[in-house]
């Protein structure tokens, strides 16, 4: 027993003196005034070039659009890993009934969260938001369903294969936005270096294909995430 | 922002140290997605500059905060959930395997 005790003051002071040094490292970096060329570009001349006002999609899906790709990449090894780790039983683990006036309140609730979901996905470039956020909220709107109806409900609709079939589809279909830019003369995933219409910055289309974009890759972190979840929730 | 620096030492702290004495493999993943958390408010917090407006540019403006950091944040909400999706099925996989969520029981019951 002392020696556990011993084991967490020796802990608690290393930690401490973690927090302390990261501290001063804090302080010293926020007092120093930095050049920030990066940033600067992309706020000056970002919505000419783009021609999204979201300057924080203008990042991730045109100037460092290939760091998005290997984003997705990440959430489809974590679905793919949990879904083959996990036992491919049938039966479910969430065996709690809940009051009907719950599953009122949440199928009345399910199709504000996919017009909010779509909204946040097609807005993206315009406002905050995009593809993230809205598969974000797809993939939270079958957790819901989960939990209120049970897990054979979801599963007779959407199974793991189908969400896995949506998932793919979203991965090709931002790869081949990708070759686009290839086609137009540019590099891969090139979007507005080479032109391709960037339209009036402020109205729905414009951006070049970052609308397109969003919507892939929301289709990818919904079902995705729904996936791992599915696949959590399931025991033998 | 005189006040963010200490929160995000203080929860890294706490994250660090749940995983370094707690034994319930729950509470390490806990612990670690604590110190997940606190480097998104890191990433947060350096992106800040005083009367910055965010970088949403429909509107006339002088200073924005640097949108980099935030760009960089929403890839490590992702790739966050991503792994504490991972560490979770991996303890599931132990528990079915050895009975018991206790890190130090597991590591005398190897072989």
């Amino acid at each position: 027993m002392k020696k556990i005790n011993f084991d967490k003051v020796f802990s608690f002071i290393l930690v401490s003196l973690l927090g302390l040094f990261i501290m001063k490292v804090l302080y010293s970096v926020a007092g120093e005034e930095a050049a920030r060329f990066t940033a600067d570009h992309y706020i000056s001349y970002g919505v000419d070039e783009t021609g999204a006002i979201n300057i924080i999609t203008a990042i991730l899906f045109d100037y460092r659009a290939f760091d998005t790709l290997g984003e997705a990449t990440v959430i489809f090894t974590a679905a793919s890993v949990v879904a083959l780790l996990l036992p491919r039983h049938e039966a479910s683990m969430l065996k709690t009934e809940f009051t009907p006036v719950v599953q009122q309140s949440i199928a009345f609730i399910l199709p504000f969260l996919w017009i909010i979901s779509i909204f946040l996905i097609s807005y993206g470039h315009l406002s905050p938001g995009g593809g993230f956020s809205g598969g974000v909220i797809i993939s939270a709107m079958s957790i819901l369903i989960i939990f209120t109806y049970g897990y054979r409900y979801m599963t007779r609709r959407f199974n793991v294969k189908k969400l896995s079939l949506i998932e793919d589809i979203g991965a090709l279909a931002f790869l081949t936005i990708g070759l686009a830019g290839i086609i137009a003369g540019g590099t891969f995933l090139a979007n507005s270096q080479v032109g391709i219409y960037p339209g009036t910055p402020g109205e729905l289309l414009s951006g070049g294909l970052m609308p397109l974009s969003n919507f892939a890759v929301a289709a990818k972190v919904g079902t995705g995430l729904s996936v791992i979840f599915l696949s959590l929730a399931r025991e033998d | 922002m005189i006040l963010v620096f200490p929160a995000i030492a203080i929860l890294i702290s706490m994250g660090i140290y749940a995983v370094l004495t707690q034994k319930n493999m729950i509470r390490i993943i806990i612990g670690i997605s604590i110190v997940e958390s606190a480097i998104i408010l890191l990433l947060g917090a350096i992106s800040y500059i005083p009367d910055g407006v965010a970088p949403i540019l429909d509107q006339p403006y002088d200073t924005v905060v640097d949108p980099l950091p935030q760009a960089l944040g929403l890839t490590a909400v992702v790739i966050n959930a991503s792994t504490t999706a991972i560490m979770l099925a991996l303890v599931i996989k132990l528990y079915n395997r050895y009975q018991t969520l206790d890190i130090h029981e597991i590591r005398k019951l190897r072989g």
